[in-house]
């Protein structure tokens, strides 16, 4: 008479409650820790989403792929028949087209200042070196056979420590591997706080730590952050062409915000908007992620290469600053290196924390933030360089 | 079966490309930078130069 039938207790899996565990523990990790509680709030939701059988806000083929959504006249009636769920319509439209990824950096753009990346453009080689996880990473993912070329690269990617770049990669190579890879992504950026400051300590001697660096980096015109987003524009997609779709939707942000003329649009960019995208991502991605997916030897490899892939992007950044002082009459604090592994600002405020226990007069924030938004760049350009190359 | 050339080929000349945009990027950027300071100390001085 209560239609128990109709539960969805008989449907439940072993595996639907590990999820729905993993799930609790990242929304408790978000709302009672506050560890990027903008996405791991939506994305312990999503994961409740998907692994509540029969609940049809997303349906699974039985290769375990997310349902195909049909054309627009026919989406109206598979929804009504329940082969398509709602998130199914947002995946098809926001992740599979890569529109939301691409969105979100735009976003980010508009929040971005580039001053300091612009008052010492050496951070660009801190960016450039800092990259090195993604390449060590994907060696070893593909060398282990545990993943295809295409899967290694999106492994590898995970390095670079930004989010949008690592969505829209794997959107385009990998899209099966896209909510383990974007969970794990997202975790260990907010694990850099505990990852980086061992391996700069290993890598740094306490006098290389306490290097002292003037805090006022040099004053730049509102006319070079005007320019900075349309020459880093112009250069990236004339030589790496697929790196366009991040690199423009990131600079065009930014340029909405270095104008000077259109704020309106740079606080929508920044507010609201992103807002909206960032929730859509986020359960998004936990909806990728039922049990049948995520429960396998590849998430566990990720897992561990992931911080793989950090730890070699930390050394790559230390040791670009430790060769740049080679030739510099003004030592840098080769810390300030680390902070190439993008992960915006978190990076950036370990290498002060560090810097400031090393020598109390020193404040490297705004010298690690300059690497910081280079590796940012980085990321993106090698993102295109992957895609250019696998797709 | 690995093909070794393309596993060089993107660890290597990926890394290598990577590093390559990102330093024409600084020495456009450093560059840019240079020109534009110069151009109002150029101005100033010869705002200074008219005032006499």
């Amino acid at each position: 008479m209560f239609g128990l039938y109709e539960t969805a207790f008989g449907a439940l899996t072993w595996g639907n409650i590990l999820m729905l565990a993993i799930g609790s523990l990242l929304i408790y990790l978000g709302i009672g820790k506050k560890m990027e509680p903008f996405l791991l709030v939506p994305i312990g939701f999503g994961i409740f989403a998907v692994n509540l059988p029969l609940g049809g806000l997303m349906v699974y083929s039985p290769e375990g792929l997310p349902s195909e959504v049909p054309t627009l006249s026919e989406m109206v009636k598979a929804v009504g028949e329940g082969k398509v769920g709602l998130l199914n319509v947002v995946y098809a439209y926001g992740i599979q087209t890569e529109v939301i990824p691409l969105l979100i950096f735009l976003c980010l753009g508009a929040l971005t200042d580039f001053a300091p990346t612009i008052a010492r453009p050496i951070s660009f080689l801190f960016g450039a070196t800092a990259q090195l996880g993604i390449f060590v990473a994907f060696l070893i993912a593909y060398l282990s056979g545990m993943f295809t070329l295409n899967e290694a690269a999106c492994v590898g990617i995970i390095g670079g420590s930004d989010g949008p770049p690592t969505v829209y990669l794997t959107a385009a190579l990998a899209p099966q591997l896209l909510g383990p890879i974007t969970l794990v992504a997202y975790s260990y950026m907010a694990l850099v706080p505990i990852i980086q400051p061992p391996i700069i300590k290993l890598l740094t001697n306490k006098k290389e730590r306490a290097i002292y660096m003037k805090p006022q980096v040099r004053k730049v015109s509102k006319l070079e952050t005007i320019l900075f987003p349309i020459i880093v524009f112009l250069i990236s997609a004339l030589l790496v062409p697929k790196s366009v779709p991040l690199i423009g939707m990131f600079m065009f942000g930014n340029l909405l915000k270095a104008s000077g003329v259109t704020d309106r649009l740079a606080q929508s960019a920044g507010g609201a908007f992103i807002d909206v995208l960032t929730f859509l991502l986020g359960i998004m991605v936990g909806a990728l992620m039922p049990a049948e997916v995520f429960l396998k030897s590849q998430t566990l490899a990720m897992v561990g290469l992931a911080l793989v892939a950090f730890a070699f992007s930390t050394i790559g950044g230390l040791l670009g600053a430790k060769f740049a002082n080679l030739f510099l009459k003004e030592k840098i604090n080769p810390m300030i290196g680390a902070a190439g592994v993008s992960a915006i600002p978190m990076s950036a405020r370990v290498v002060q924390r560090m810097g400031q226990q090393a020598n109390p007069r020193n404040f490297l924030l705004m010298h690690a933030m300059g690497p910081n938004m280079a590796g940012a760049i980085g990321t993106s350009v090698v993102a295109g360089i992957l895609l250019g190359m696998l797709k | 079966m690995i093909d070794w050339n393309l596993v060089a080929k993107i660890t290597g000349g990926g890394f290598g490309v990577a590093i390559l945009v990102l330093l024409i990027l600084a020495l456009v950027t450093w560059l840019v930078g240079l020109g534009l300071q110069r151009i109002p100390a150029k101005s100033k001085e010869k705002s200074v130069k008219d005032s006499r």
